[in-house]
Parts: structure tokens; sequence; C-alpha cells
């Protein structure tokens, strides 16, 4: 109906969420946001395309921040990939990595290479800080949602050790 | 054997790419000279700008109101700055005119021709007398004054122009400044992208830290000569026009080697036509001692201390680790700043070469760690 000239005046009319927010909301880091907030924060997201077997990053290199699968398949490894290599994890889209990089200035401790062709959201370090300046409340919410994603990571550590030793006495 | 081969034919084929790189851009280079400089100042505005709008935004949540509000502060300030100091300059000048007696200037001027005229050879007293030709004198400085003026309002016409455009990219580069480093950070390939990002950001630390502590520095010298000035008119200098007087030296401070001097020379000036004819201004002895008529020593000292107060106490404590640049980096960036864009190419050459060493220095970080990519 509308013909490309309409649709350049009415561009930016049309609300429908974008992919990347769409994506953003699945994550637990996001948790809470309001549609303002998801707008803001999709400006300080970073879209990237990956081929089969390509590294997003890989181990004892310097981390700049977190990813989010937005579409295709990531595995985590040790090692390399030909010889000794072992699969710590394998995530699928909505699942997201890499965010203790968001903290330390720690090198990677794994390598993450897509398994599929993929699009990934990154969330880097040097954003969050920005939007701290910025947008402190914003700011805040994420490192909140962030610690709480970190504990459950623990949390579930801590009982697989528990199994594990159990086991072992048992 | 082969593999050298191919090395040498790379390394050919680079440097032919490379020449034909330079002859495009010296070919080029007259018509984009002009835009590229306006990007490269409002860059640098930019950059200096940016914390405080990002402040701005924090407290107003709005980020077009908050770049609004910084250049309209800025703006407003250059413009009190320039319209005070030009009404300032243009009363002391009035001033001064009206205290000399013209006439009796006139003659004294006279006489010290006459002087000299005298006391040169006799030949050339002859050559000076033989073209004393007073009406076509006349006529040739009318047209001297009339061609400067007119290239004097084209001068000022194309400055405003360029002074517009770079606010005009200012303010464009400030509105959408995350959005203008996210699509620079999108280029980035794959294998490069954490190295990238994090070049990019350090870039982007230490340039604004550098031009942060240029602006810090500048400050101080200015604060620290009007505090110096005033400190002199108790001692009876007479010194008018203070504030300005302490703000071009600040800025000229910006200037190295030859900055200092120059914030000096509008002091002595100063404090030459406000003493002329004063004969206690004239007899005056720095520390009772040494002769120093029209304040001139007490100034050159009093800028002198404040240099190195600036020099040593102030910029390594404000502005802590500096971007040292050789003096003779220092020399050619002036001089090709000088040759480009005037005083105010000057004035920028060094925080520019000063960028430049940064984002070398960053790249040959990132070379020495490209193993782990």
């Amino acid at each position: 109906m509308k013909s490309a000239k309409w649709e350049n005046i009415f561009k930016g009319w049309d609300h429908s969420e974008s992919k990347t927010v769409v994506t953003l909301k699945q994550v637990p880091v996001f948790k809470d946001f309001s549609n303002k907030e998801f707008i803001e924060l999709e400006k300080l997201i970073h879209l990237r395309q990956y081929n089969t077997g390509d590294f997003i990053f890989k181990n004892r290199a310097p981390g700049e921040g977190m990813y989010i699968i937005m579409q295709g398949s990531v595995k985590i490894t040790i090692g390399t990939r030909n010889n000794n290599e072992n699969i710590l994890a394998e995530l699928e889209e909505g699942d997201f990595f890499g965010e203790l990089a968001l903290f330390d200035d720690e090198p990677r401790s794994a390598n993450a290479i897509a398994t599929k062709d993929s699009q990934l959201l990154g969330f880097f370090t040097q954003d969050l800080m920005g939007l701290q300046e910025r947008n402190p409340v914003l700011g805040q919410k994420i490192l909140f949602n962030l610690g709480g994603v970190l504990g459950e990571r623990l949390r579930g550590t801590n009982s697989l050790l528990i199994n594990s030793q159990s086991t072992d006495k048992g | 054997m082969e593999k050298k081969q191919t090395n040498y034919l790379q390394l050919i084929y680079r440097l032919a790419i490379g020449l034909i790189a330079l002859w495009f851009m010296s070919i080029i280079w007259p018509y984009i000279s002009d835009v590229v400089l306006m990007l490269v100042f409002a860059f640098l505005f930019t950059t200096v700008l940016l914390s405080s709008v990002d402040a701005l935004e924090r407290k107003i949540g709005h980020r077009g109101l908050s770049v609004l509000t910084v250049v309209t502060i800025l703006i407003g300030g250059i413009g009190i700055f320039i319209g005070s100091f030009i009404s300032q300059i243009s009363q002391q000048a009035a001033e001064f005119s009206n205290r000399i007696d013209k006439d009796t200037l006139t003659q004294e001027f006279k006489a010290i021709g006459e002087n000299l005229t005298n006391s040169m050879p006799e030949f050339l007293q002859n050559i000076i007398s033989s073209n004393d030709d007073m009406a076509g004198k006349l006529s040739d400085l009318i047209n001297t004054i009339i061609s400067s003026l007119a290239s004097m309002a084209s001068a000022v016409g194309n400055f405003m122009f360029i002074a517009a455009m770079v606010f005009i990219f200012t303010i464009i580069l400030l509105a959408e400044y995350h959005l203008f480093r996210k699509s620079l950070v999108n280029i980035i390939p794959n294998k490069y992208f954490e190295l990238g990002l994090k070049l990019i950001y350090n870039i982007e630390k230490s340039v604004s830290s550098y031009l942060r502590g240029q602006f810090l520095s500048a400050a101080s010298v200015a604060a620290m000569s009007i505090a110096g000035l005033l400190l002199l008119n108790l001692f009876g200098a007479n010194l008018t026009l203070t504030f300005f007087i302490g703000i071009i030296a600040g800025l000229a401070n910006l200037i190295p080697l030859v900055g200092p001097f120059v914030g000096m020379v509008p002091a002595i000036l100063i404090a030459f036509m406000n003493n002329l004819g004063n004969d206690i201004a004239l007899t005056h002895t720095l520390f009772g001692v040494i002769p120093s008529p029209f304040f001139i020593l007490d100034i050159v000292l009093m800028f002198l201390i404040v240099q190195q107060i600036e020099g040593n106490l102030i910029t390594p404590t404000l502005v802590g680790k500096s971007v040292g640049l050789h003096p003779m980096i220092v020399m050619i960036a002036l001089l090709i700043g000088g040759t480009i864009l005037g005083p105010l190419g000057m004035l920028f050459a060094v925080p520019a070469a000063g960028v430049l060493k940064v984002i070398l220095s960053e790249i040959a970080f990132v070379r020495k760690n490209a193993h782990l990519l």
C-alpha cells in the first residue's frame, strides 16, 4: 500500500519491536526494563555476524564484554580445535556468555566458537561505564541484574560441587 | 626462496599502492583540506565538551537538550568575550589617543626622524629628499589601506564561515557521538574485534585526558596571570584589561616555546600605553635596584614565575603523565599548523600532534600483542 516515498515519511512511526529488543527481553540481565529503557540499551548494543567455525574470542585474549546469541549457536571450549578440545557448554538462541569480562580485566578463560552462521549482540564494559555516567539508574539496574545472574551461577556451581562430593563419598 | 620473492613482490605492491594514494591525496587535498580541518576541529571540540554534555544528560535526561545547552553556553561565552574585548580595547585606544597630545607627539616623532636623517650619510639624505613626493605617497597609502581592509573583511568572512561549520559539525558529533562510535566499531573485522574495541576506547580516553589537561593548564595560567597582574596593580603598575590579558596568556600558553612570550606582549603594551608620560612609572625600579621603566621587568618576571609554577607544580599534579613530544616535533608541528591556518593553526598544531602520538602509541601496543588474535 505504502509507496517508497510514503514509507520514508512514515519511517520511525512503526512502534513494533526490533529483533534486537525481542532478543534482549529474553536475557535475565535486562529483566524488568521498560520499553524506553530497551530503546536506550539498543543504542549501545553491537550486532556482529559470525560464520560457522569463526572464533568469537580466544582463550587468554583480552576480554571486553558479554555476547547474547540472537541467531545461531556457539560452543565454549578449552584447548585447540584439532587436538584436545574440551567443550564446556553449547549455547543456543537467547543464551549469553562472557559476562565476567564486564567486571574484571582478566583475559578470557575459554574459547567461544560459532557452530552455525550466527548473529550475536555484544554488550561491552566501556559502554556499560558510559551508561553508568549518563543514566545511572539504568546502569545500576543492569549491574544489579548481573549480580543476580552471577549469584545464580555460583549457586549452580556449588550444588554441582556438593553433588560430586556426595557421589564420591557414596 | 619463493616465499622471499613473494614478500618482495608484496612490498613493492604495497609501496606502489602507498605512492598512488599519496599522489591522489596531493591532487585532491586543496579541495578537501578545509573540510578535513573543520572535522578535526569539530572532533577536538567534541572530545573536550563530551564529558560536560554527558554530565548534563545525566541531570536532565535528554541528550539533544544537553548538547544545545552546552553549545549555547560556549558560543555565548566566546561571543561575550570577543564583544567585550573589542569594546574595551577600542575604549582603551580612545583614552590613549585622548591622553596623548597629538601635536607634541607628531613633533617628537618628526624630531626623531630628522635626527635620524641627519645622522645618515649625505648620499642617503639626497635619495630621501629627492623621493619626497607627498601626494603620491599619500595616495599609495590610501590604496594599501583599502586593499588590506578588503582582504581583512574577506578573511573575517571566511573565518566566520569555518567557525559556523565547525560548530554545526560539533553539535552533530556531540548529539550522535555514541551512535557514531558504534558505527565505527561495527566496521572492525571479527578477528580484531575485541582488540579494536579496546584500541578505540583507549584512544578516546587518552585523547580526552590530554585535551582536558591542556585546558586545565591554560585555565591555571590564565587565573594566575590575572592574579599576578592585579598584584602588580597594587604596586602602581596601572594595568587595565587584566582579565583579557590573562585569558590571552592562558590560550597562548597552549603553544609551546613561543606561547609564553606571546602572553607577555599585550601586558607590556598596555603598561607602556597606560604609563606613557608618567614619571614615577618611567623611573620605577624592580626591588628598588634594577631599573624597570613602565614595570616591564616586573611583568616579565611575573609571567616567568607563573610559567614555572604551571610547568613544575600544576601540570605535573593535575595532568599527570603528559604526552611528551620531542621539541623538534613540536617545532615541525608549529610550522605546519602556522602555514596551514596561521596563528589559530599554531594553537591547535601541538594538541593535534599529541593526539596523533597517542593514536600511534596505542596502535603500536596492539601490534605488539597481535599474537593473541
